[in-house]
């Protein structure tokens, strides 16, 4: 802790000095002007060619200011600290003669928390500095406690963040689940009727996966699930197109602004890519590795339509993919997307 | 006042080892007025008598305050005749003191 001491007058600054002494306070600073107030600081003013002192930018608790100085006077000397970030909040104590009263209101104006007298009375001295330094020691302990709530607030906000992402994740995958669906359907179909654009999404099932289950073990049929939803990802490249795990073997894809062209071209991409992993199914009835069916439905979102009906269309696709023999891709006819 | 005439004043014995300072701070106010006088720097002697005014009573020395405010009205008024005779007070006044430290 150290307080800052500025008179041109040689007396006053011994005074103080000795005072504060006599009261306990060992680290003081002098300056016989504002200037090398300035330097002490390390605040950067016009005029203020080197600074006189090597001990830069001290941590100064208070300061004990001349209101009337040749070259900078005090109040010009507080309106520059009040007016530096770093130093704006250290309180300034002018320290004033009798008749010089008139100059107070200007101190004050510009930035002073209190004032002394002069001559000065060492009692007054005492007390003042006494107050100012516990109202600076409770000013900083409060700044410091809003700086924690600060980080504490930050810190809850990224991990609510981290939360609502890892909530609309899926554990095994990695890719959305099914609550991530939901959501991200919601806003697209919301998006698709304000844009008056098709909305297409894809339903897909690994074929015979109950079968690969009981053949290959549970912990080969999540090995299975990992493959294919990364071999989906790396078949997805518009990054608006959405892919989650929509069920046990059930996977999902939102294609915004795709038309019913261009999500079969997309859905036969995903068939052809999970039949090229050629991950080995000896029990599967259509292929001896695993394949997947698909099926498509395309919409333009609109008030008499719900986000559902377009689930049940592609739903309706996918059933009738399954129905044809698997490991192809079916588009909604026009009436299921109609109901 | 009378020349053999001590002065008491009572300070602060914190003070104790800054007030030889303060003395020699006054005999050389006394010098620089003399040498102002002469220059007709009015200006310089009012910052003097200002400086006086708000050290001395810190001190305990009230008088010197009074004689600061006098000299700084003088030199507002560039009366030498006044400062003259502040100075000579001064010089006076600084010989006649003893201090006593008050523990």
């Amino acid at each position: 802790m150290s307080i800052l001491v500025v008179d041109d007058s040689e007396d006053v600054r011994l005074l103080i000095k000795t005072f504060l002494n006599s009261a306990g306070y060992k680290d003081i600073l002098l300056a016989d002007s504002a200037l090398e107030a300035l330097a002490l600081l390390d605040i950067p003013c016009e005029g203020l060619k080197s600074a006189p002192s090597k001990k830069k930018n001290l941590d100064v608790d208070i300061i004990l200011l001349d209101v009337v100085m040749p070259e900078m006077d005090g109040i010009e000397f507080c309106r520059i600290v009040k007016a530096s970030e770093q130093h704006k909040d250290i309180p300034i104590v002018m320290t004033t003669a009798i008749d010089e009263s008139k100059l107070l209101e200007v101190a004050f104006d510009s930035g002073a928390i209190d004032y002394l007298s002069k001559p000065l009375n060492k009692i007054e001295l005492l007390a003042r500095v006494r107050s100012i330094l516990k109202l600076k020691k409770e000013t900083d302990q409060r700044k410091a406690r809003e700086l924690e709530l600060v980080e504490l607030n930050r810190a809850l906000f990224s991990a609510n963040e981290r939360l609502k992402e890892l909530s609309s994740l899926d554990g095994l995958t990695g890719i959305s689940n099914r609550r991530g669906f939901d959501e991200r359907l919601e806003e697209e179909w919301n998006r698709g009727r304000r844009s008056v654009t098709p909305l297409s999404l894809i339903l897909l099932d690994i074929d015979f996966f109950k079968f690969y289950n009981d053949t290959y073990g549970h912990l080969a049929g999540d090995e299975c699930l990992i493959s294919v939803a990364n071999s989906f990802k790396k078949t997805l490249h518009r990054p608006a197109d959405s892919l989650a795990r929509y069920g046990g073997e059930e996977f999902a894809v939102i294609l915004p602004e795709t038309n019913e062209e261009g999500a079969l071209k997309i859905a036969e991409d995903l068939r052809k890519a999970a039949e090229s992993m050629g991950l080995q199914h000896e029990t599967s009835k259509v292929a001896d590795h695993v394949t997947v069916s698909l099926g498509t439905a395309t919409m333009i979102p609109s008030e008499g339509s719900a986000p559902s009906d377009l689930i049940d269309a592609a739903d309706k696709a996918l059933y009738r993919a399954k129905e044809e023999g698997r490991n192809r891709v079916k588009a909604a006819l026009q009436q299921e997307e109609n109901t | 006042m009378g020349k053999e005439e001590k002065i008491i004043v009572h300070v602060d014995a914190d003070l104790k080892s800054i007030i030889p300072r303060f003395f020699e701070l006054r005999c050389a106010d006394l010098d620089l007025i003399n040498r102002n006088i002469e220059k007709g720097d009015y200006e310089t002697i009012r910052r003097i008598g200002h400086s006086m005014k708000g050290a001395g009573g810190g001190y305990g020395f009230d008088y010197i305050s009074e004689i600061g405010v006098a000299i700084e009205l003088a030199a507002k008024e560039h009366n030498t005749e006044d400062i003259r005779r502040w100075v000579d007070e001064l010089s006076v006044y600084l010989k006649k003191i003893e201090v006593l430290y008050d523990e």
